[in-house]
């Protein structure tokens, strides 16, 4: 046969195999790949969703607008997704066994974003979670409060408004800029007072080779659009008449301050201290505005300590680690509540302390996404 | 229609796991070999997806020759040809084995990928038909050829967990001593030799 | 030598921007398996093993941690501190998540030197023998920790 008929009939014959092989693995990705649609039982029934299977659990529900707390955009890297999955959720991948202990496993908790929706599946998701929203936001200003720490002001666009609950954080989401090729989430205490529903204040802080507030740093400005969720956590201030202990020091503020902006707007006047740990006094920011609340309140004083004041800083106040100074401050504190903010090692030292002064463990609260 | 080795099937599947063994006699497929045989677990499981792939792949290209390159006139083509049937089945294989076992997907789904590209599953394709195995020799040939392979990674991953706290001169660690210990087991495996009357 | 599956995944966990801004290979182009297997090897020739450089790493850590961000003296001739910042990390290795955000930094007050090291990085070390890529700005010098660690082989 002719040179012409010979070459059409070989790439006709490979184009023909390429072709089989490309129609199988798109008809075995519409329908091996395709799960279907599932029933995802929330909650003993108290929420059904029907949804599209494939995705990862944690994907699935944020589309249905359930927003599960996650860090990492759903990487398997911060371990903040865990929902209790009473059936569907298959085996244990490799992905998520370096995040649940065998108490965790046992009870049936998985990392929802490492799960993948295949069939019906039946699972508990707290509450609180309900009024997540993910918010559009623009910033309004971001003003210097340190060295280290700026604070930032967001409006908030689409919602224009959210019912915040003193002491609770949000996702504070990166996008993809220079080094970083992915969007990066964050977590960041609400600074702001509750009755400010569409703004909100959040103070963050340089952490070396921190992604996010290297982006906040160095690239974020005014007008910059902003995607946050919230909002989350168990920390709030709880109902009674007991005296508190605020200990938080650096960006840890955050969350003291939108309490105690909130008890001045209600005219809670409980007996309180702030005791703000810092090393010297250009880690000192706000304390105008705590002066200004210790008048608004008459029962409130706020208490810096400074670790290692600078010989230039002329300091008369309080000197030593916050825990020192709260020892020395107190003989008992059997009968008050304590709200802590900051770094892992300062509020184990500090639960000591407390602990050690008579107060009982389940009056300490702390935000735990430290 | 081609003159066919009249060789069994049973016989094939012997002499690819001992006498022809395809890692030790001819040595292919050594890169995965040596850097996945550090452990027994991944050994066990890329050695399984090579199983797999193998005899999926002589499966798939033994009909595809046969019956359309050759009669078409079309065996220069072959190189081609069978490189992309074996990557678009693995494809498949990848999704099937995600869709119905997860522990199954999760002990070999990560190696499948892997293994596309391996020269012993194109050389067990060129194999097969430079030794013109009918169809059902070509199948165990597939599935022997990587049997075959996974026992010598397994093994390899057993020498290897036990030598890891020996005392190695630096230049040998790592690569260097895997390749001494591989040619002592192809020497070693050269001891079927003559065991079964096979091409 | 090319690289498993898995392999690929680590490294691609290592890379800037995925747990750190500058990850945790700096330039280096070698292999994970090599970079490791050579500092096992400057290991050996110090005389120590990675499980007696961690222990005093570990050690040093537990004592500057009572200062909550000050420093701490620790015999015969240290200064301790370790900072903390709020939010956890995994191991790029994938085999542990929820590490603290510690830095420990040691001043060798003889020498005169110090170092920095972070709750990740010992991590890496004990766990995987891994003390970051050539030019990473965190990469520990298996040299240096014994020197002004004071590790000394025998001790």
């Amino acid at each position: 046969m002719g040179t012409l008929g010979a070459f059409l009939i070989a790439v006709g014959a490979i184009s023909a195999i390429a072709a089989i092989l490309a129609a199988a693995l798109m008809i075995a990705d519409a329908t091996i790949g395709d799960y279907g649609e599932v029933k995802l039982s929330i909650n003993g029934g108290e929420r059904e969703l029907a949804a599209r299977g494939g995705q990862s659990l944690l994907s699935t529900l944020k589309e249905e607008g359930i927003f599960i707390p996650s860090a990492c955009g759903g990487r398997g890297s911060c371990g903040l997704c865990k929902l209790k999955i009473e059936s569907g959720a298959g085996e244990i991948s490799p992905t998520e066994s370096p995040w649940l202990d065998e108490a965790e496993r046992a009870a049936g908790i998985r990392l929802s974003c490492q799960v993948k929706v295949k069939r019906d599946m039946v699972l508990r998701i707290p509450q609180e979670l309900f009024s997540i929203r993910q918010y559009e936001t623009r910033v309004l200003s971001i003003r210097d409060l340190t060295y280290d720490i700026k604070e930032v002001t967001l409006g908030l666009v689409d919602p224009p408004e959210m019912d915040i609950v003193a002491g609770k954080f949000v996702q504070f989401v990166a996008p993809a800029y220079g080094n970083s090729p992915d969007p990066v989430y964050r977590a960041y205490s609400i600074a702001s007072s509750p009755s400010r529903k569409s703004e909100i204040q959040l103070e963050i802080r340089l952490v070396p080779e921190g992604i996010c507030t290297t982006y906040v740093f160095t690239r974020l400005k005014a007008g910059d659009k902003v995607t946050i969720n919230g909002p989350y956590g168990d920390f709030y201030l709880r109902d009674g008449e007991r005296d508190i202990v605020f200990i938080a020091g650096g960006s840890g503020m955050a969350p003291i301050r939108s309490m105690l902006l909130d008890m001045a707007e209600k005219g809670i006047d409980r007996k309180a201290t702030y005791f703000f740990g810092a090393r010297a006094m250009r880690d000192l920011f706000l304390v105008d505005e705590m002066r200004e609340l210790e008048r608004r309140l008459p029962n409130f004083r706020f208490v810096p300590a400074l670790s290692s004041p600078a010989p230039e800083d002329d300091w008369k106040g309080e000197k030593g680690i916050v825990t020192e100074v709260l020892d020395r401050h107190f003989d008992s504190l059997a009968g008050h509540e304590a709200y802590l903010c900051g770094s892992p090692g300062m509020i184990d030292a500090s639960i000591k302390t407390l602990k050690g002064k008579g107060m009982p463990e389940d009056r300490i609260f702390y935000d735990k996404f430290a | 229609m081609t003159e066919f080795n009249a060789i069994g099937p049973l016989a094939v599947l012997f002499g690819a796991v001992f006498t022809n063994n395809i890692l030790l006699t001819n040595y292919l497929g050594m890169c995965s070999f040596l850097s996945v045989s550090r452990e027994v677990d991944s050994a066990a499981g890329l050695g399984a997806a090579v199983v797999f792939v193998m005899a999926l792949a002589n499966a798939l290209n033994w009909p595809i020759h046969y019956y359309v390159l050759v009669p078409l006139g079309l065996e220069y083509l072959g190189f081609i040809v069978y490189i992309i049937v074996i990557a678009g089945t693995v494809q498949l294989v990848e999704m099937v084995v995600e869709r119905v076992s997860e522990r199954l997907y999760n002990a070999l789904g990560i190696f499948l990928p892997l293994i596309t590209v391996n020269c012993a599953v194109f050389g067990a394709v060129l194999f097969m038909f430079i030794r013109k195995y009918d169809f059902a020799a070509s199948l165990a040939y597939g599935f022997g050829g990587g049997l075959g392979w996974a026992l010598a990674i397994l093994a390899m991953a057993g020498i290897r967990q036990k030598i890891a706290k020996a005392p190695l001169p630096k230049g040998l660690e790592g690569p260097g001593i895997t390749l001494i210990a591989a040619g002592i087991m192809a020497l070693a495996f050269m001891g079927f030799s003559g065991m079964i009357r096979s091409s | 030598m090319k690289e498993s599956a898995r392999l690929k995944e680590i490294r691609s966990r290592m890379a800037p921007g995925a747990i750190t801004l500058h990850g945790f290979l700096g330039t280096d182009r070698r292999s994970l398996q090599e970079i490791i297997a050579e500092d096992e090897a400057l290991f050996a020739r110090l005389g120590l093993s990675r499980e007696s450089i961690a222990a005093r790493m570990r050690e040093l850590a537990d004592q500057g941690g009572s200062g909550l961000g000050e420093p701490v003296a620790v015999p015969p001739h240290f200064e301790v501190r370790v900072d903390s910042e709020r939010g956890k990390l995994p191991c790029p290795f994938g085999d542990k998540g929820g590490i603290r955000k510690t830095v420990v930094t040691v001043l060798n007050k003889r020498l005169g030197r110090s170092l920095s090291y972070s709750e990740l990085g010992l991590h890496m070390l004990e766990a995987h023998g891994f003390l970051e890529g050539r030019g990473s700005p965190f990469r520990l010098e298996p040299a240096e920790l014994a020197e002004i660690l004071e590790i000394g082989a025998g001790k």
